[in-house]
């Protein structure tokens, strides 16, 4: 049965996911019985303040629920297309990158009430968004500070040791991607010397996972999205700069742009 | 074998790894059946719970789990009998209780018993008559009430429902009493009100009656009498009990006791509104489950007698019932249904017409969304075709589809595609731009592009039908801001650019939001008008809170109040929705938002945003876009949504009010009984307790009595609120059928002299066939109709042209979102119907209208329910 659905579900999620069977019933009445109550703790928040039982109750109780292996290039209105479908929406938090502030693939959408809030687990968890197959869990309430990605180079953690290509994601995880960059070091030493080509890979080109310049198709679709950018605000952009460095759907809050850094901090307070 | 009697229960019948794959039933019987008698002694309580648990909630395997209790009847009669006794203890509640899936269920569970020889075939029949005579009793306008005729039918509806499961071993054993039982049936179909469901018809005629002849009950009775003419033979119904027939007559069957039904609800009086309301409350406590959709020709979907398309529908929905939220277990068991020929076709039209049930599917359409995604999965060689089939097939009627489920349609297609890489042979559509940009597949098309986009992106979507390039002239603009006040060198001249970037300014040098109202109160008010100072202050706000959901959120929040304070009344309110959608022209999702959260943030009255949708500008996209109607259905549900939240509120503050009052009385008793512990010191009589006991016992009464307190304003804060917000529901309803009704007189053709109702579909050809069969036939003679001299060569006049004016087109969309909105909200309008009645629905109102915004309420009016 567990090749029933072919959803490719992404390998660090693998581990959280219970074997399929069937759980034993529970008691709470009629239609509730086959139920499988690891949607509710599939994952445990090592942040959580509280002992397992309070987490629990918090994710029985809440209307936030937390979205993962999205897209970097997601934008929070296809978001919004998606779950409002499942109820009227409260608010969206764009999980972003610690240095970058780029989204870096996953958010949080807050409900107005509990039964929309269990429709989008129940309904959206492991379909498609962008291409991608998305998870959807509860998750205990959104707090300042959980926005941020908590791996080491600023995304989140299951970007860092990453070994497959994930062009949605990034490309290589950032591991990988520093073991290349080394790589690729060693080779331009040697190679011939050329004083006015950009840096092959300047730091926030990596972030946006462009390492890789292999044209793997899925580049030229982000191409695609870049010409809309640069008709918007040609003029700001450096004739000789790197297309790919500039995707509209990505850089809203990576603007350097105080402006919107304050928001930001305000909003959340 | 290792695997637990529980799972074996679960599973049997299924062929899995359990049962060593095997799909053998009478061996999964034995296998069971087995492992419950080893295990009997041990767990007698658990199998007894769970036996019950699983036929209840896996009744399309009733028929195997009738044979385990049957076996287990022969060594252990009266554990068996506390299962009969049990069922009918819940069949009994669920009667009271109006728990109508449960009633059916049980009543199938009980013909399964019966069987296995567990259960009397009089006690069937007993239980038959009961409901029958109920039924029978509803009905009489003496002792009983017509209004509820919903519950009448249910009744009859869950015996004839289980006789595909019971009666062919009822016909064998007590044939005369069975025969008794469908000659009542009989009378109670000739007494009971032909229920004519126009206004829940997935297709509507112009003929102004639903396309299915035969309601739901008349649909069946005909099913189970063609049925017992052909002997009771039902092939969709596993019959495990015969290969265990030597065994099961061995067991003494058990009776039931008697049921008896709730009395019927008395009408209070004769008026025609309570009969109405009444019969709007019977209608929702007893839905009806089902309403057949034909999607597919009869060539093409499988072939089987009326019977069993009831049974394997019965099965479909009910997997989708109680496997709502397990996907993997849902799937699985709708491919994997124990009959033994093909069902694809039908469980595809059995989910369509599950998706598009009116008024509400049982869930959210976004679960049959699913299910067709993971049906597509579970069957990769079968079911995708049979959902291009049924997509093409509803696309060629879309035109004589309702609003409401055209709309839904499109959210589900589009949602669909977005989960299969946007694949779809757009070029057999291509067409469509040919059409005039009011027909309804033109539109269709359109809306879900729409969609599409706002799921993925313009540049995606685009190359999604590169092969149908003709379609991209369909395509929204690509989404993106439009402010006017873009800062560059040649027109920064103007004031409006001046001020803006002035605005911008302060905004970045964190002034306060008080300093900019005074700012724009003494610097722009005065020399350039009100108008004009909200012009640049909402455009600039917008274009700062442009770049996404959240910023457009945070602009608002903080600096709404700029905003609010320009647009005290409605019409500056409706001149800031005008700004909106110019600076949003581009994205009708940003629009929508943005217009939405001014709303939350009581920027914007949902008063103001019914008046803006009606403004001339909007109406005239009524029947082109579902622009103003997405703004319109959000501002509704938003209004209903805010009543229903305070509803909840005010249902927990309740239960904490009683819980505070509790723990109030109980603390202040205890306080009392510690003071009066008294003893006799020194000639006067003193508390006994000790002081800090005695502090702290008054500390806690004193929480106790302030939780109460606090509970009991904030409950009545909340009360204030419920009561303001459904004040402003009655407003907005009343507005929103005013302005319906005002545009529609405008534009309807008249009545003629005569009293003809006008014909708005004359030019469609789909629904009058027989007039196109004349037009082709005088075509010779009569050959200046342009239209058909274009499309008649190529003998495809039907597809490529769409012959409905456009005025009569936009009047057909308007009224059919009027129906679809008083579908919709019948409750909420049923309760304010009298003043409806004595405000909007007055006068010479059009025929048209009246039958648009009644046929929603299911309201008869004096005209006759023609009308």
């Amino acid at each position: 049965m567990a090749s029933l659905f072919k959803v490719r579900i992404p390998e660090t999620l693998i581990p959280l996911a219970p074997p399929v069977s069937l759980p034993p019933p529970c008691s709470c009445g009629f239609p509730c019985f086959l139920q499988d109550p690891s949607k509710l703790s599939a994952y445990r928040d090592r942040r959580f303040p509280g002992t397992q039982e309070e987490y629990e109750a918090a994710l029985q109780a809440s209307t936030t629920v937390y979205i993962g292996n999205m897209s970097f290039y997601t934008t929070e209105e296809q978001a919004y297309e998606l779950f409002s479908r499942a109820g009227e929406i409260k608010k969206i938090i764009m999980g972003l990158d610690k240095n970058s502030k780029t989204p870096c693939g996953f958010c949080f959408v807050l409900y107005y009430s509990r039964e929309d809030a269990e429709d989008a687990v129940k309904y959206i968890s492991g379909t498609m968004l962008d291409d991608r197959p998305i998870r959807v869990d509860f998750d205990w309430g959104f707090e300042e500070g959980r926005q941020w990605g908590r791996g080491r180079s600023g995304g989140q953690v299951r970007d860092e040791y990453r070994t497959d290509y994930d062009p949605g994601r990034g490309g290589y995880g950032k591991m990988v991607q520093k073991e290349l960059e080394a790589q690729r070091e060693l080779v331009d030493y040697g190679g011939s010397f050329q004083p006015n080509a950009p840096p092959p890979y300047e730091r926030g080109e990596r972030k946006r996972g462009y390492g890789d310049r292999n044209d793997r198709g899925d580049y030229q679709r982000k191409r695609n999205r870049n010409d809309d950018r640069a008709a918007a605000e040609g003029s700001r952009r450096a004739p000789d700069s790197d297309p790919a460095d500039k995707n509209p759907r990505f850089r809203e809050k990576g603007d350097s742009d105080e402006e919107d850094d304050d928001y930001d901090k305000r909003r959340r307070r | 074998m290792s695997a637990g009697w529980r799972t074996l229960l679960l599973r049997i019948g299924d062929r899995c790894p359990e049962y060593g794959g095997s799909a053998d039933h009478k061996e999964h019987i034995e296998t069971c059946y087995g492992m419950l008698s080893r295990e009997y002694e041990h767990s007698r309580d658990a199998i007894f719970e769970f036996l019950l648990e699983c036929a209840e909630q896996l009744p399309h395997k009733i028929p195997f789990f009738g044979v385990l209790i049957g076996l287990l009847n022969l060594e252990n009669e009266d554990f068996v009998k506390d299962i009969v006794d049990t069922t009918q203890a819940k069949l009994q509640d669920a009667l009271y209780n109006e728990n109508c899936d449960r009633i059916r269920i049980l009543l199938r569970f009980l013909s399964g018993l019966m069987c296995s020889k567990v259960v009397a075939p009089n006690s069937i029949i007993e239980t038959f008559e009961t409901l029958l005579s109920s039924a029978a009793t509803i009905l009489d306008e003496e002792t009983g009430n017509p209004s509820w005729q919903p519950r009448a039918d249910f009744y009859v509806y869950c015996i004839l429902a289980s006789l595909p499961w019971g009666g062919p071993e009822l016909f064998e054993q007590v044939p005369d009493e069975l025969e008794r039982v469908l000659v009542g049936i009989q009378s109670y179909l000739s007494i009971r009100r032909h229920f004519d469901d126009i206004a829940f018809s997935v297709f509507e005629t112009d003929e102004g009656h639903s396309p299915n002849k035969k309601d739901f009950m008349e649909d069946l009775w005909e099913r189970i009498q063609i049925l017992s003419r052909s002997g009771w033979k039902v092939k969709s119904v596993p019959k495990p009990h015969l290969s265990f027939e030597a065994q099961l007559v061995a067991g003494n069957s058990h009776r039931l006791s008697p049921i008896s039904c709730p009395p019927p609800n008395l009408p209070q009086t004769s008026s025609e509104i309570l009969k109405g309301q009444e019969k709007h409350e019977a209608d929702l406590k007893y839905p009806q489950r089902l309403r057949r959709l034909h999607i597919f020709p009869t060539n093409k979907a499988e072939n089987m007698q009326p019977v069993d398309r009831f049974v394997v529908e019965e099965c479909i929905l009910d997997v989708l019932l109680f496997f709502n939220g397990c996907r993997k277990e849902c799937a699985f068991y709708l491919v994997s249904l124990p009959v033994s020929f093909r069902y694809e076709y039908l469980m595809a039209e059995t989910i369509f017409s599950q998706l598009l049930l009116l008024p509400n599917p049982p869930f959210r359409p976004i679960y049959y969304t699913l299910v067709i995604i993971d049906l597509c999965k579970a069957l990769p060689g079968a079911f995708p075709s049979v959902v291009v089939g049924a997509v093409h097939a509803l696309f060629e009627r879309i035109s004589n589809m309702d609003t409401e489920c055209r709309t839904r349609l499109i959210l589900w297609f589009s949602h669909h595609l977005s989960n299969f890489q946007f694949i779809w042979p757009w070029q057999e559509w291509s067409y469509v731009k040919d059409l005039p940009k009011w027909a309804p597949q033109r539109v269709f098309v359109q809306e879900v592009l729409e969609r599409e986009i706002r799921l993925s992106y313009f540049e995606k979507i685009k190359q999604s039908i590169e092969d149908a390039a003709e379609l991209e002239e369909l395509l929204p603009p690509k989404a993106g801001p439009n402010f006017k006040f873009v800062g560059n060198e040649s027109s920064e001249t103007t004031d409006g650019h001046k001020l803006s970037k002035e605005l911008v300014g302060m905004i970045r040098g964190k002034k306060t939001v008080r300093d900019i109202i005074l700012w724009v109160e003494e610097h722009m008010i005065p020399t350039n008008g009100a108008e004009f100072a909200l012009d640049v202050v909402s455009q600039t706000l917008l274009d700062i809170g442009s770049k996404s959901f959240t910023h457009l959120i945070t602009v608002l929040e903080r600096y709404g109040q700029i905003i609010s304070k320009l647009c005290p009344n409605e019409e500056m309110q409706l001149l800031l929705m005008d700004e909106v959608s110019a600076y949003w022209k581009n994205s009708t999702q940003m629009t929508a938002i943005s217009i939405d959260r001014m709303m939350g943030y009581r920027m914007i009255s949902n008063l103001a945003i019914v008046k803006w949708v009606f403004s001339p500008a909007n109406v005239e996209q009524f029947h082109v876009s579902d622009r103003p109607w997405e703004i319109l259905r959000n501002a509704v549900s938003k209004t209903y949504n805010r009543i229903s939240d305070l509803r909840k509120e005010i249902q927990s503050l309740k239960k904490g009010l009683q819980v505070a009052k509790e723990v109030c009385a109980k603390a202040i008793k205890e306080l009392e009984e510690a003071k009066s512990v008294l003893e006799i010191v020194e000639g006067q009589p003193t508390p006994a307790e000790r002081p800090g006991r005695l502090r702290r016992l008054q500390v806690y009464a004193d929480k106790a009595k302030h939780e109460e307190v606090t509970t009991e304003e904030s409950l009545e804060a909340k009360g204030a609120l419920l009561s303001r917000a459904l004040e402003e529901s009655k407003a907005v309803l009343k507005l929103l059928f005013k302005r319906f009704v005002d545009v529609l007189t405008e534009r309807l053709p008249p009545v003629s002299a005569d009293g003809e109702i006008p014909n708005l579909r004359t030019g469609d050809q789909n629904v009058n066939s027989e007039a196109r069969d004349l037009e082709t036939a005088t075509m010779e003679i009569d050959s200046e109709n342009g239209a058909d001299k274009n499309s008649e060569p190529n003998g495809q006049n039907t597809k490529n042209s769409y012959n409905v004016g456009e005025l009569e087109q936009w009047c057909l969309c308007t009224l059919g979102y009027l129906k679809s909105f008083s579908r919709q909200y019948a409750t909420e309008i049923w309760s304010h119907i009298a003043m409806l009645d004595d405000e909007v629905f007055v006068g010479d109102i059009h025929p048209l209208i009246r039958k648009a915004a009644f046929s929603g309420l299911c309201r008869f009016t004096n005209e006759g329910p023609q009308l």
